[in-house]
């Protein structure tokens, strides 16, 4: 029995180095697979679905790490999930380029009327302000505090006007809509300041 | 203070119309929505395309108020 032990944990040895060198290929093969599939997706997925992105990252980091450390069983063990992972998040990435891509066809449909519509608002206040400038006094239905709170949300409207052409020019339609609705929001203030009627 | 609907051909919506009744003048108006009737003219200039004498107005003519 002594005689034979040495060559029994040889032999056990033996066969526990073959079958974790039989897992290395696959282990390594499945690490490759998953970086190449991830490498796919991982600029649109940035953009689009980050939180996923930073999971699977993870997950990825997680996997090389064990490889390096030959654990090729907790690598093989956890490739299934990442593989599924990475389906999940090409898919959230393609919902959200769609979704992404739908809100800015809204918004360019949005700009086009506001780009026309809001210079005329803006026009419509920058005259009354004007004139009622060169009154002796205001007439009723505006005190002093109103028409100076009026110009003032015309001077915004004004800035705001600019900041979402410029978005709008720099291709964020998305931002330059949202502007455009404060101003709109700001103007149907100041009109009521100044007794004008909403278009 | 009525404000009256913009003629259809306007093409800015939020521009603001007044519609003339009996006994106004475009002091009384320019006085109603500026406080100082000396004003006048600012109204007037605003519809030379339908005025042509400040003294001359008719019930019913849709005036714009800049």
């Amino acid at each position: 029995m002594r005689k034979t032990t040495p060559w029994i944990v040889t032999l056990a040895a033996a066969v526990l180095l073959a079958a974790c060198a039989g897992q290395k290929e696959p282990a390594t093969q499945a690490v490759q697979k998953a970086e190449a599939a991830l490498a796919e997706v991982r600029a649109d997925a940035a953009q689009y679905a980050p939180d996923n992105l930073a999971s699977v990252e993870s997950t990825l980091t997680s996997l090389k790490d064990a490889l390096a450390k030959g654990d090729y069983k907790a690598v093989l063990a956890g490739a299934g999930g990442l593989t599924s992972s990475i389906a999940a998040l090409k898919d959230a990435t393609a919902a959200g380029k769609s979704a992404q891509e739908a809100a800015v066809a809204a918004a360019n449909a949005e700009w086009s009327s506001m780009a026309a519509d809001m210079p005329k608002m803006v026009e419509a206040i920058g005259s009354r302000i004007a004139v009622l400038s060169k009154s002796k006094r205001l007439p009723k239905g505006i005190d002093q505090a109103s028409f100076d709170a009026a110009k003032s949300g015309y001077e915004m409207m004004q800035s705001t006007w600019s900041e979402a052409s410029a978005a709008a020019a720099s291709g964020n339609v998305v931002d330059a809509v949202a502007k455009a609705k404060m101003l709109k929001d700001k103007g149907a203030e100041v009109m009521t300041m100044l007794n004008m009627s909403a278009g | 203070m009525a404000v009256d609907e913009k003629p259809a051909a306007d093409d800015n919506p939020y521009a603001q119309y007044y519609t003339v009744k009996k006994g106004d003048t475009l002091s009384k108006i320019a006085e109603e929505y500026y406080g100082d009737k000396m004003l006048y003219p600012q109204i007037f200039e605003a519809n030379r395309d339908q005025l042509t004498d400040p003294n001359k107005i008719k019930v019913g003519q849709k005036l714009r108020i800049p």
